[in-house]
């Protein structure tokens, strides 16, 4: 008698992890309730910016209208984030990836849960230079259609001015056919200074400057600086109000 | 079922001090344990899973029909969730979206007041619910125009749907009934203990494997031990149901005694042809949502038409 085909299942792979681990795997497992989550979060997250924060946008044009690509945007306040995620399309927020710190930002259930379900936030380890993370990002890029929010001075600043960019946009950048947009938010220190419980009711104004490509560029340590530099003078500029 | 009918019902006094004395006893045991040089850390996970569910239970119950409801619904949305990550379903959204809805659905109209009857429950349209819910799933393949292993998914949905939504969310139904309390209390607490009898019978005289190519942990002397526990219990708890007479207690144990460990054989089958050890890890101690209600979902509709049958809807 022929035997029937036996069913093969596909388990998720995190099946078996505690919620605790799971929540700081990744890539993550798609979820419906996550992502929708998400979206309702993100619907929210657009209005709060918009009438309390009267947030402004200018150069939204700028931003590609496919292809996996990279903002960077100087770090005064958590709502460097959170304005990024309101300049993108809805239909883009699941295959938006906020770096943030995983010795920060996933530290706890709670906030693991937040950081991965509302913002959809790739953990990123700061030890080692971030090599590890970074090979998860260019990872990341290589698929189709993914953008990744990245805060090259590595630290919310305290000063107001733009810090020096570290190394990692530059690694990322040099030699990959891989485009860079440059953003600056102002308005973000005064908002939510470092150390505030809760954001004030200040304008916040966003501009996105046009995207810039490395991709004629060595990997050498020099076009890495150069990629730096000029990413961080694109970003100086934008804040002067400039394209 | 109400705050203020909870707080006056014997029923509902009488259940939480049932339990609240068992947990005290059993963290008093296993305190001596502790102190007499045992290792009881995996137990002791176990009972903190008690100690966490058990107030949630009695709170939703106490809140009354709706939260009863309500609580059901979600139960069984979340154990379907784990059936879908379990079998790979979960990458299907046509499929587990319709389930989720018609989930929704299910609880939705167990809120409803029947249009034509006036009575609380809409029950002729959560009985025929599933009609219309196997159509829409069977639909999806049309609709994308695919083939190829279809029949694999919409079987997994229609599954997923009847027995952790529709043949789970009996227990809802008994909210509806002028016994709620009693029904509903009896139920979960009849189908825990014969659980925990079926696992303390087993550790100490179990030896025969009870389905060893299923679940080897069990052993005919436990299950032989939970139904007789399980036949004793309806007895005990006779002021649940004063309207019952002794065949109907009979017949209670045994649907509890039996049903309760097919609903486990159920489960573990499932599991171990998907190859995987738990459903979940959404409880300290227990695994996953199906884990622990695995029980529930054979002997929740069973008796719920047992109680229709012989004593009408009230």
């Amino acid at each position: 008698m022929p035997v029937m085909n036996i069913w093969k299942y596909h388990p998720s792979p995190d099946i078996g992890t505690p919620i605790a681990d799971r929540l700081q795997r990744f890539p993550r497992e798609p979820g419906m309730l996550a992502y929708a989550i998400r979206s309702i979060g993100a619907l929210f997250l657009r209005a709060w910016m918009r009438v309390y924060h009267r947030l402004r946008i200018d150069g939204r044009e700028n931003l590609p209208a496919s292809g996996s690509y990279v903002l960077v945007c100087n770090h005064t306040s958590h709502l460097d984030t959170l304005c990024l995620l309101s300049a993108i399309a809805l239909r883009r927020i699941h295959h938006c990836f906020p770096a943030a710190a995983a010795d920060y930002f996933f530290t706890s259930l709670p906030r693991s849960a937040v950081s991965s379900t509302l913002i959809n936030a790739l953990p990123f380890d700061r030890r080692a230079g971030g090599a590890q993370s970074l090979d998860l990002c260019s990872r990341l890029l290589r698929e189709e259609g993914n953008i990744l929010i990245l805060f090259p001075e590595g630290t919310r600043t305290t000063t107001g001015a733009t810090g020096r960019f570290r190394s990692g946009i530059g690694r990322l950048a040099a030699g990959n056919d891989l485009d860079i947009v440059p953003c600056h938010l102002e308005g973000g220190m005064r908002a939510w200074p470092k150390g505030k419980l809760l954001p004030r009711p200040r304008r916040l104004h966003l501009r996105i400057g046009q995207a810039r490509n490395f991709r004629q560029l060595d990997t050498t340590a020099e076009s890495v600086k150069a990629v730096c530099k000029d990413l961080q003078e694109c970003v100086s500029r934008l804040a002067g109000g400039r394209a | 079922m109400a705050i203020d009918l909870a707080t006056n019902s014997k029923v509902f006094l009488g259940y939480a001090l049932i339990t609240g004395a068992l947990l005290l006893l059993a963290g008093l045991l296993l305190g001596l344990l502790r102190l007499s040089g045992r290792d009881v850390s995996s137990p002791l996970r176990t009972y903190r899973g008690w100690l966490i569910m058990i107030p949630i239970v009695l709170g939703t119950l106490l809140l009354g029909r709706e939260a009863t409801i309500a609580g059901v619904t979600l139960l069984a949305a979340f154990g379907f969730r784990e059936f879908a990550r379990a079998t790979g379903l979960y990458e299907d959204w046509w499929m587990t979206g319709i389930v989720y809805l018609a989930i929704f659905a299910l609880g939705a109209v167990s809120l409803m007041t029947d249009p034509r009857l006036g009575q609380p429950g809409w029950y002729g349209f959560f009985m025929a619910l599933p009609t219309f819910v196997i159509a829409l799933i069977l639909l999806v393949p049309v609709l994308r125009n695919r083939a190829q292993g279809e029949l694999q998914k919409v079987a997994l949905a229609i599954f997923g749907f009847i027995y952790f939504g529709w043949m789970f969310m009996h227990l809802g139904l008994f909210a509806n009934t002028a016994n709620a309390y009693g029904y509903l209390l009896f139920l979960i607490f009849a189908v825990e203990v014969n659980d925990v009898a079926a696992f303390t019978f087993g550790k100490m005289f179990g030896k025969r494997k009870l389905r060893e190519h299923i679940s080897p942990n069990k052993t005919l002397a436990g299950s032989i031990g939970a139904i007789a526990v399980s036949l004793l219990l309806p007895w005990l708890l006779w002021f649940s149901f004063p309207q019952f007479n002794p065949a109907l207690l009979v017949l209670t144990g045994l649907i509890v005694g039996i049903g309760g460990q097919l609903g486990d054989l159920v489960i573990s089958y499932i599991k171990r042809d998907i190859g995987i050890k738990d459903m979940g890890t959404t409880i300290q101690g227990h695994g996953g949502i199906l884990d622990r209600v695995d029980s529930m979902i054979f002997v929740a509709p069973i008796f719920f038409h047992m109680v229709r049958w012989f004593n009408g809807a009230g």
